[in-house]
């Protein structure tokens, strides 16, 4: 292609942009296309996140639907009487180690998918495919015995292993995805310059994962945080419970608090809104990246 | 260097880890006997179970009381999983409506010899024991009642001045108090939980008084319970919200809460939570209105109480602290917290019980002997799928129109019916 060729396009480019610029403004339909389906969809979404914080605010006993005097009494509620500072607490240690323990056995295991040819190396990854269609309920008892025998039950290391291991078979094929994006010979080159395979992935591949670690990451961590049944079936120590056992205690058998209860969800949803807000960026392209390469 | 830093962390990862949790048995070697009380509905009774166990404590200081609060929603799940893994507590809070389950899979042990010696023998409620007794093949005594419950009939005493009497009076009142658009004579509970309570009202009107004739076969598609379910059918959408299709006791309960309903059927335990959304003088409670000739028909709530797992290693002090619990101030204390019946007899005839007028009204109803107490067969392994999976999608079908209340009584009773004969066979009945 000529530079006078490219001149031209550009221009083209530039010129058609200008043009198109002004007739968005103009466009009545747009307004009926776009903003109001997405203004509709984003009050059927936050509606029952503005209930939750209504009752989450408003005292006990009213109906009004805007939460005022704003109170923090369910708050004080499932934080010092249900024992959210305990549970929220040991939530972090269980969603924090998962995270690291998923997200660095992915990795090794994606390079070996993505890298290697092996025989089984497809029947592997179905296998690992079909894992996802065991619901973790069928585990319960194996992995209750595994653990008894082990002497994890009522430890966290328990829920730890057991969600890192329910994480994994996903991670591994989505970090196989990214790994496979990055060019082999771009590690080559790195090892014809002197580099290690190793020091060659950290270098070179790892870099370029971020999009993949941070999606797999918070996926792990996600899926972690919400797990109520490994939580509730693997401890049965009340200072080892995590947010959803938590959760649960505010319905009783007779009657329900819900202004506990939403209180309760507020903190429950409140890292996992914030992990979504700040990684949702990555996590779309991530997903999508994973998708299709492979 | 890299892979022997990123080694290292892997083992830091792995050593932290594993030393996350701690284990049990944390008062080995100061001679305390430790053991462990699972709480079948942990949450808002953890406060209650907490002063208790402190109490317990301060009298028996070489015992210890591990408390585990387990989320009611999913008790039977996790008393399954222990007991498959065999790591059961020590003391555990159960109810008959489970208790076979647990039987079954020879999990508890029996309370007979126990009772014979307790200084709580004989001032434990009569028919709460044979509650329990009923509820299991051999008859034994595998779970010491702490409590019970009964159906009644909350109402808003600004809106229904008389309590009806008869469900004709019940009827009439449900479409005088609907004042359209929003108000609303009365809630019906069409969503999770619902079979129970169609079933204590039917009774109540029909006046049946067993769940199986002599030959086996249900009574719930009895022409009168037939009756019954047509006439309350019919309240649906025109003097309740056309919501009550989906209705569980939450929803239930949080609607009444609105002031917008004037009747609602649940039980005692929801007491606080009207307290809270209307406070104490407005709430009113009425038993299950009375079926022919005056006769009150009640179907017994289950009882809730305590059990010994055969896998304890500290029997004797499990059986000291479930001893604690029903004895009159600890009974007396759980049951006044939390709104219910107690289940020591001493504990009933006290002044907090006297003083709150729906309790009362309870005990002196269930205690009356013109009243007629109907068992439901909660020792049928499948009662509980019976009455919950399989027939509440049913009853949905009932209100929307698509189901006949015949149609809808006859699978019921067909299910009964075959779930009896399975149990009959079993136990060689």
């Amino acid at each position: 292609m000529s530079a006078d060729v490219m001149v031209r396009t550009r221009t083209r480019t530039v010129s058609a942009g200008t043009r198109r610029r002004p007739a968005k403004r103009k466009d009545p339909g747009r307004v009926l296309r776009l903003y109001i389906p997405l203004g509709l969809y984003l009050a059927f979404t936050l509606v029952p996140f503005y209930w939750m914080l209504v009752f989450a605010l408003r005292p006990a006993g009213s109906t009004d639907p805007v939460p005022w005097p704003i109170t923090f009494e369910h708050f004080e509620t499932v934080w010092n009487d249900i024992g959210y500072a305990v549970f929220f607490k040991n939530s972090v240690i269980v969603g924090v180690w998962s995270l690291l323990f998923t997200t660095v056995i992915a990795v090794m295991g994606g390079y070996a998918l993505a890298r290697y040819r092996f025989r089984g190396r497809n029947l592997f990854m179905v296998v690992l495919l079909c894992t996802q269609f065991i619901p973790g309920a069928m585990m319960l008892i194996p992995l209750f015995s595994i653990f008894k025998s082990l002497g994890l039950i009522n430890s966290l290391a328990s829920l730890i292993i057991a969600d890192t291991v329910f994480n994994l078979p996903l991670s591994i094929i989505l970090m196989s995805g990214f790994i496979s994006a990055v060019p082999f010979t771009v590690e080559e080159a790195a090892m014809v310059d002197g580099c290690t395979r190793l020091r060659g992935f950290l270098a070179i591949v790892l870099p370029q994962l971020r999009p993949g670690l941070i999606a797999v990451g918070s996926f792990a961590f996600i899926h972690t945080w919400n797990n109520f049944l490994f939580a509730l079936m693997f401890v049965s120590k009340q200072d080892s419970f995590t947010i959803p056992v938590g959760l649960s205690y505010t319905i009783g058998e007779y009657s329900a608090d819900f202004g506990a209860l939403a209180a309760g969800g507020v903190v429950a949803a409140l890292p996992v809104v914030c992990v979504f807000a700040v990684v949702q960026r990555y996590l779309v392209h991530g997903i999508s990246a994973g998708a299709v390469k492979g | 260097m890299k892979l022997k830093v990123a080694g290292a962390a892997l083992a830091v990862l792995a050593v932290a880890a594993t030393g996350c949790g701690s284990d049990s048995g944390s008062d080995q070697g100061s001679g305390k006997t430790t053991i462990t009380f699972w709480d079948n509905n942990g949450g808002t009774r953890t406060p209650i179970y907490q002063e208790l166990i402190k109490r317990f404590e301060a009298a028996n200081p070489s015992i210890h009381v591990e408390y585990v609060g387990i989320p009611i929603s999913s008790v039977q799940q996790k008393y399954d999983t222990a007991i498959a893994g065999g790591d059961t507590p020590d003391v555990g809070g159960v109810t008959t409506s489970y208790l076979a389950n647990l039987t079954g899979q020879q999990a508890l042990e029996p309370a007979d010899e126990w009772l014979a010696k307790s200084s709580v023998n004989g001032k434990l409620a009569t028919s709460m024991l044979d509650s329990v007794r009923k509820t299991v093949p051999d008859g034994k005594l595998y779970l010491v009642p702490n409590t019970s419950n009964m159906d009644v009939v909350w109402y808003l005493k600004d809106k229904l001045q008389k309590a009806p009497d008869t469900w004709d009076e019940f009827f009439g009142s449900a479409d005088e108090l609907t004042k359209k658009p929003d108000e609303y004579g009365y809630t019906i509970r069409g969503g999770a939980g619902s079979i129970f309570q169609i079933l204590a009202e039917m009774y109540s009107y029909s006046g049946i008084s067993e769940f199986f004739d002599a030959s086996g076969k249900s009574t719930v598609n009895d022409p009168k319970n037939v009756e019954f379910l047509t006439k309350m059918a019919g309240l649906y959408k025109k003097n309740t919200p056309e919501a009550d299709v989906t209705n569980d006791f939450p929803k239930m309960v949080a609607q009444f809460g609105t002031g917008k309903i004037a009747m609602m059927h649940h039980n005692l335990g929801s007491y606080n939570d009207h307290v809270k959304a209307h406070g104490k003088d407005k709430i009113g409670a009425f038993a299950l209105p009375t079926g022919p000739g005056g006769k009150r028909t009640i179907v017994a709530n289950p009882v809730d109480g305590f059990a010994v797992f055969k896998n304890s290693e500290h029997k004797e002090a499990a059986w000291k602290f479930v001893e604690f619990l029903v004895s009159h101030d600890s009974n007396s204390y759980w049951n006044e917290q939390t709104g219910q019946i107690p289940a020591n007899t001493d504990a009933q005839g006290d002044s907090w019980l006297q003083g709150l007028e729906h309790l009362k009204t309870a005990v002196e109803t269930l205690n009356d002997p013109n009243t007629q107490v109907v068992s439901p067969p909660y020792y049928l392994p499948q009662f509980s799928s019976i009455t919950k999976a399989d027939t509440e999608p049913l009853f949905q079908k009932v209100l929307l129109g698509q189901m006949t209340p015949q149609e809808f009584l006859d699978t019921l009773a067909q299910k009964l019916t075959d779930a009896e004969a399975e149990w009959k066979k079993a136990t060689g009945g």
